[in-house]
């Protein structure tokens, strides 16, 4: 399972892909299951450059029930700071929230699908 | 004919471009060219020969000394900017400029935007080929920004310290 | 404090302005995200994880009252009520939104700031002691040259367009407190024997993905041709530092690959051309020295019955003195050092609350003068010993008593993956749970000096290489892993840290703390610091200790 997401040019906040428009919830954002139509959405968002900076696709794993971020990073950009936890959108709680705090089994630090790797 | 950004006596003005950029691969065209330092190297002395006026093109690498004896029949230098981050063609600049004494036109190329128009001009280039499609006003006004700088370059500009000794 | 005069300020007015239009044309969609991005960096304005990131200069880490209030205003209104302070004496806010940026540059010009070339290739925001103009063992006032050096490399024609970024860090004391050998280039204030001020020229210094220390190319630099030998510096790494590798561009590389003998040639060679005309004349450097107000020191007894009945009576003040109270030149007056580490705390967090509080407190009892140190605490360099203790009251009372200063809690952290988007692993959370670990004061105080520096990459933004305990976060895949170095040190003993054995987890990197601990307690000779004992024993002791587990 893959999400789209990006940081919203004007004000940084995080955003997540659903159906051509952007979201700032990860609970709300688009699942895609299969590449094709990701990468296609992927290509629709690289074409909004006064909408968002660099969007990209992250992997998905299940827990509790939900989908979250693969990475460790791309859960801190879904919830806040874990310094802060008031702070970001984790401030919401909820059970879409838990889930991603209750998350494990990280990958690559980036969760970016198809990372080139520094050299 | 291209046109270009020309400074003229502290002014800048919309100039007719009269010289042809050639590359390496290709044929001379008649006329006025700026030809790469290796090909001034083999072919530049013949060319000026030829009564026409020659530029050389210096990528960020090449020395702006290794030009030193030739300044003289040299028309244009042109600096290049692969990308507008890379800012070796400054220092060249200035050393042409304040340190061989060249009087002709030295001309930004290649990733040439705006928001480095006023760093050009103070370090001594005097013609720009724009890559971000300003107009004259819009480099003109960039350039013209700063009311004050703080440090001696190798334009005319006054610095801050001199400007306060003044007062 | 510095005092701009009109010409100042209008470079900071058009400054902003020019930002202003550049914000407005890339909201419009006139120019690319990649052409942006430098440009905005050269105004500290970063794209992190949450938001938008902006780096506001505190030059030298020096600033009066009235600044510190407008940014604590400025951290309420346009972030969450904080601000970061951190190792380049600068100060970040976290939540920024980049359509707000022009009104904030604006409202830092009203009171003689900006964020000016706190990022990008460029000459960054020079870093010089925050004792200067109160210790007793300075030579000469590092802020006079480093003012000087700000105002030279703002918008440098030349040299806003370096291989890589370029920090230059000033001290005039015997004790560094700057860090000036890791620096691309440090500067020692010295006097020759005729009495003539100059300085020792460090160069290619640095820490990141390969650190050093910096070799000296020049004993000693007339003070009055300081600008043409930087000039000639900035030169010759203009023209020949590397730019086909990010991690190989910094002057360091340049420096060790040319070595120290053949740089310091070509320097003094292109120092030669530049000759004269490329110094700042005396009286501009008179100029300068003279817009630094002059403080009103009294005459004082050197003791203080207010100062002594209070640490007779108030145990905690007595322990404040001890660790964070320092000698000023003057008698009568102390220096006082305002630790951001509360235990649990974000290393180098202030509230805006906070911050006003400082601020109040520069205005009654520190003759309106705050100092950002690089270890990320703020200092009120000039109070009378007489206030030492009403001082003390106001800032525990706001969160800001905590006795720890040089003590294993006052720890150094950058904003690793909480915030940063290049981080590898967190930081914060590391230093929160060994500060609390070693919460018990007085066994705290038992350890003694112990600096601990925590990065969470290799970019080294928490000097991790020279942190007497350096803990590097590394991504192993996919999980957060401690790389621990010992021996490392930022003062005039400079010296990187060696790295002590394999990556641990984050929950043992606390633990593996205490063990080093330990074993300094045990093998320590009089009164030898952490550092003193690793120097003395070598690794041996502590790397047994650590893997005792896994051997």
């Amino acid at each position: 399972m893959k999400a789209l997401t990006a940081n919203r040019l004007s004000d940084g906040e995080v955003v997540f892909w659903k159906a051509g428009t952007w979201v700032e919830r990860f609970a709300e954002a688009e699942l895609f299951s299969v590449d094709e139509p990701a990468i296609l959405a992927e290509g629709q968002a690289k074409s909004q450059p006064t909408v968002v900076v660099d969007a990209y696709l992250i992997d998905l794993i299940e827990s509790e029930g939900l989908w979250a971020p693969v990475s460790y990073r791309e859960r801190i950009r879904a919830l806040g700071p874990t310094n802060h936890i008031h702070h970001g959108k984790q401030a919401e709680g909820g059970d879409a929230i838990l889930a991603l705090q209750h998350a494990h089994g990280a990958a690559r630090s980036s969760g970016r699908v198809n990372l080139i790797k520094r050299k | 004919m291209p046109k270009l950004i020309r400074l003229e006596a502290e002014h800048f003005v919309e100039a007719d471009d009269s010289f042809t950029s050639v590359a390496d691969d290709q044929d001379l065209p008649e006329g006025d060219v700026i030809v790469s330092f290796a090909r001034f190297q083999s072919e530049g002395h013949a060319l000026i020969g030829e009564g026409r006026r020659v530029g050389v093109r210096l990528e960020p690498d090449e020395a702006v000394e290794a030009l030193a004896d030739d300044l003289g029949k040299i028309s244009v230098v042109a600096l290049a900017f692969p990308k507008f981050r890379d800012g070796r063609a400054f220092t060249s600049a200035h050393v042409l400029k304040s340190r061989l004494g060249f009087a002709g036109e030295i001309r930004a190329v290649g990733d040439v935007v705006r928001d480095l128009a006023g760093f050009m001009v103070r370090c001594g280039f005097t013609a720009f080929e724009p890559a971000d499609g300003a107009t004259l006003e819009q480099w003109a006004s960039s350039v013209q920004r700063h009311r004050h700088v703080y440090q001696r370059a190798a334009d005319s500009r006054i610095p801050a310290f001199a400007e306060r000794e003044g007062r | 404090m510095y005092q701009y005069d009109s010409l100042d300020r209008d470079i900071l007015a058009d400054r902003s302005a020019e930002f202003r239009d550049q914000v407005a044309r890339r909201l419009s969609g006139e120019i690319t995200e990649e052409h942006f991005k430098p440009v905005r960096l050269m105004n500290g304005l970063y794209l992190q994880l949450h938001a938008y990131m902006l780096r506001v200069a505190i030059p030298y880490g020096s600033m009066n009252a009235k600044q510190l209030h407008k940014l604590a205003d400025i951290g309420r209104r346009y972030d969450k009520g904080y601000g970061h302070f951190t190792t380049r004496t600068n100060l970040q806010f976290h939540w920024i939104k980049l359509a707000d940026t022009p009104d904030i540059l604006d409202e830092l010009a009203s009171i003689d700031m900006h964020a000016i070339q706190t990022s990008g290739n460029c000459i960054r925001n020079v870093t010089a002691d925050p004792y200067a103009g109160a210790t007793a063992d300075e030579i000469d006032d590092p802020r006079v040259w480093s003012e000087a050096i700000r105002q030279w490399s703002s918008l440098h024609p030349e040299f806003s367009f370096l291989p890589r970024k370029f920090k230059i860090a000033i001290t005039a004391s015997a004790k560094d407190r700057t860090v000036a050998k890791a620096h691309d280039i440090g500067l020692m204030v010295r006097r020759a024997r005729d009495g003539t001020l100059g300085f020792e020229v460090i160069v290619g210094g640095g820490m990141g993905r390969t650190p050093f220390i910096g070799p000296t190319i020049r004993e000693f630099l007339p003070a009055h041709r300081l600008f043409s030998y930087l000039e000639a510096i900035l030169r010759v790494y203009n023209r020949h530092g590397r730019r086909d590798n990010i991690y190989k561009a910094r002057i360091k590389i340049l420096v060790s690959a040319l070595g120290r003998e053949a740089f310091a040639r070509e320097v003094e060679e292109e120092w030669s051309k530049v000759g004269e005309a490329g110094d700042l004349p005396d009286t501009e450097i008179a100029r300068i020295r003279g817009a630094f107000s002059r403080k009103a020191f009294e005459t004082l007894p050197a003791q203080s019955e207010v100062y002594d009945a209070a640490v007779s009576a108030d145990p905690g003040f007595a322990r404040f003195a001890r660790n964070n109270l320092k000698p000023h030149k003057r008698q009568g007056y102390t220096i006082v050092e305002i630790s951001l580490k509360g235990i649990g705390e974000t290393p180098g967090d202030a509230t805006s609350d906070q911050m006003d509080v400082v601020a109040d407190l520069a205005e009654r009892f520190g003759q309106d003068d705050v100092r950002v140190t690089h270890e990320q605490n703020l200092v009120l360099p000039h109070v009378k010993l007489d206030d030492a203790p009403e001082v003390y009251r106001a800032l525990a009372a706001a969160g800001l008593g905590t006795p720890n200063i040089n003590l294993i809690s006052d720890i150094i952290a950058c904003p690793g993956l909480d915030y940063c988007a290049l981080a590898n692993a967190r930081a914060i959370i590391v230093a929160q749970d060994i500060a609390r670990r070693f919460a018990d004061q007085d066994r705290a105080e038992q350890v003694g000096e112990l600096k601990i520096k925590i990065s969470g990459c290799i970019n080294a933004c928490g000097h991790h290489h020279v942190g007497h305990i350096g803990i590097l976060g590394v991504d192993k895949k996919g999980e957060e892993f401690y790389q621990l170095t010992l021996g490392g040190s930022g003062a005039e003993d400079a010296a990187i840290g060696k790295i002590l054995g394999p990556a641990l987890p984050l929950d043992r990197v606390t633990d593996a703390i205490d063990t080093l601990v330990d074993v300094y307690l045990r093998e320590r000779q009089g009164d030898e610091r952490f550092l003193d004992t690793y120097r003395r024993t070598g690794d041996a002791p502590f790397k047994e200790a650590v893997y005792a587990e896994t051997h």
